[in-house]
């Protein structure tokens, strides 16, 4: 469904992307997870048609997407880091005239929108100014434009930016809904997200996309179970000398003390181990109940050095 | 060009700025008539046309400075330019709903011949000729504002910008006068917008005039058209 093949972009001298090819299926959800300053935002911005790259080429659904904008532009809904919204409009407005530019002509005008409005948890503020609405609804209306005229693809950049938690979750759940029927790619720096929605991941770092897989194979690496904080209750030389002999510990140091009798401790595994259960194991064996057990998440950075680190070792 | 033409006129009256358009416009060309018509008693408009000439170098940048600078600002040119449409429809829709603004202030002046003619016989195929050549005028005008706001994201800058251009415009119309050199004098005559309208002013219609405003508008507005696309590769 999109397919991009060698993609650069320069700024000046600056280099946005560097020869970024990658090809998602129809129907796929896929992430594009990287820091700030990636290339993610570039990325989709050649896709879309809003800038030109400097090689390479962008398809959509086999049409060039220089070649043929027109036709290209009319299969994507495109959800912008900072979602384009006219503040003097209301809703309704706002999205007739989104029904109007694309110029969609195959669906019936109110009754489309108002599905769309219904499907991202509009309805009740559908003859609101935009420029009242908080965060969480504005980013819906620009959710709800993207969705306007049916398009086969999504991409929506950084979709739950600066929303609240319990919006994040209505978001993604909208988007997961969604992706049922549509291509979609979104773009995050947050780990979690792509676990939560994404089937695929492409990790974009210093414009190169340096990983391709599915969450589950990199989740050793994105769900952060190497690293544990623990709270165990005892004398801290005890519990140290027992975390020390469970096989597949890497690393164990205490780091507070939280509780009365109880302290945090830092336990890091050899990779691709999971030492939950024969911690607990041994732990109970030597009478020194866990009172709490959470797994650090990795940053990205750190993510991006495992990576980094494995493409190097690679090579 | 038809959805961005509907949601630029809705949006110049969503904000006072269409109303403070139309008002600072018809304050200084109702105040001319009444110095030039009703002070001196004469049933001849042409003073009163010129002054709208010289009016639309104030009041033609607040009319364009929002065009694509807002857009720009707002982040929507990237919903726009990623929308199914050509960008020549884009700046098309936005050049005439600027325009249809103009053209809803000039016909308040309207009344103006309708006051003549209740006091005595206004010229009305000079009148008629008047407003067709301001029609053109204005057009190369709000071209120029419209691509003046599209190489700035900033309102004040576009509308200072245009502002500086229309004086200039006006300065080479008063070089005109005042240099001897022929060749110079038609190359000015070739820049100025005021020279040409004097045919105008004196109650002749002039065909090549008016093709001259037009193409001027449409030079501008291609010229818009290839900003926003040259903006893609930047």
């Amino acid at each position: 469904m999109i397919e991009v093949s060698a993609l650069t972009k320069t700024y000046g001298k600056k280099r946005g992307i560097d020869r970024v090819s990658f090809a998602i299926g129809e129907g796929e959800i896929v992430g594009f997870l990287g820091p700030n300053g990636a290339g993610k935002t570039t990325t989709m911005n050649v896709i879309t048609g809003y800038l030109s790259a400097n090689s390479g080429a962008a398809y959509i659904g086999g049409i060039d997407v220089l070649e043929d904008p027109i036709t290209a532009k009319r299969k994507v809904g495109y959800l912008p880091e900072q979602p384009p919204l006219y503040m003097d409009m209301t809703v309704e407005e706002y999205l007739n005239f989104i029904f109007d530019l694309k110029k969609v002509r195959e669906l019936k005008r109110a009754a489309h929108l108002s599905e769309i409005a219904a499907l991202v948890g509009l309805t009740d503020h559908y003859k609101r100014l935009i420029r009242n609405l908080s965060k969480g609804y504005k980013q819906r209306v620009g959710l709800a434009q993207a969705l306007v005229g049916n398009p086969e693809v999504l991409i929506l950049d950084e979709p739950t930016v600066g929303l609240d938690p319990k919006q994040i979750i209505e978001i993604r759940n909208v988007i997961k809904a969604l992706g049922k029927s549509r291509t979609i790619i979104l773009s995050t720096h947050i780990l979690q997200e792509v676990s939560a929605i994404c089937e695929r991941v492409l990790v974009i770092n210093n414009g190169q996309i340096i990983a391709d897989d599915k969450p589950d194979n990199l989740s050793s690496m994105i769900t952060g179970d190497r690293k544990l904080s623990v709270r165990i209750s005892g004398a801290r030389d005890a519990v140290l000398k027992t975390l020390r002999e469970v096989d597949g510990i890497r690393y164990a140091e205490a780091t507070i003390q939280a509780e009365q009798g109880a302290f945090d401790y830092l336990v890091e595994a050899v990779p691709n181990i999971d030492i939950r259960k024969p911690m607990f194991g041994a732990l109970a064996k030597a009478g020194l109940p866990i009172l709490r057990m959470t797994a650090m998440d990795l940053s990205l950075e750190e993510v991006f050095m495992n990576l980094v680190a494995s493409k190097g070792a690679k090579k | 060009m038809k959805a961005v033409y509907k949601r630029d006129l809705r949006a110049y009256f969503a904000s006072p700025l269409g109303y403070v358009f139309i008002a600072a416009f018809l304050i200084i060309i109702n105040g001319a008539f009444y110095l030039t018509n009703i002070q001196n008693a004469t049933n001849n408009l042409s003073g009163v046309y010129q002054t709208i000439l010289y009016a639309l170098i104030i009041v033609v940048p607040l009319l364009t400075m929002r065009s694509l600078s807002e857009e720009y600002k707002q982040r929507t040119d990237q919903l726009l330019f990623t929308a199914p449409a050509k960008a020549s429809g884009i700046v098309l829709g936005k050049f005439f709903a600027a325009y249809t603004v103009f053209v809803i202030a000039l016909a308040f002046t309207v009344i103006q011949v309708f006051i003549v003619a209740a006091f005595g016989t206004p010229n009305l195929a000079s009148v008629a000729g008047n407003y067709i050549a301001i029609l053109a005028a204005a057009a190369v005008y709000i071209a120029i504002g419209v691509f003046v706001s599209s190489l700035t994201e900033n309102q004040l800058i576009a509308a200072i910008a245009s502002l500086g251009i229309f004086l200039g415009i006006l300065l080479l119309d008063i070089a005109y006068s005042l240099v001897n050199s022929s060749v110079v004098k038609s190359i000015l005559y070739w820049v100025s917008v005021y020279r040409r309208f004097n045919t105008f002013y004196l109650g002749v219609f002039s065909i090549a005039d008016f093709v001259y405003y037009v193409s001027a508008a449409a030079v501008f507005i291609f010229l818009t058209v290839k900003v926003i696309e040259h903006k893609r590769w930047s």
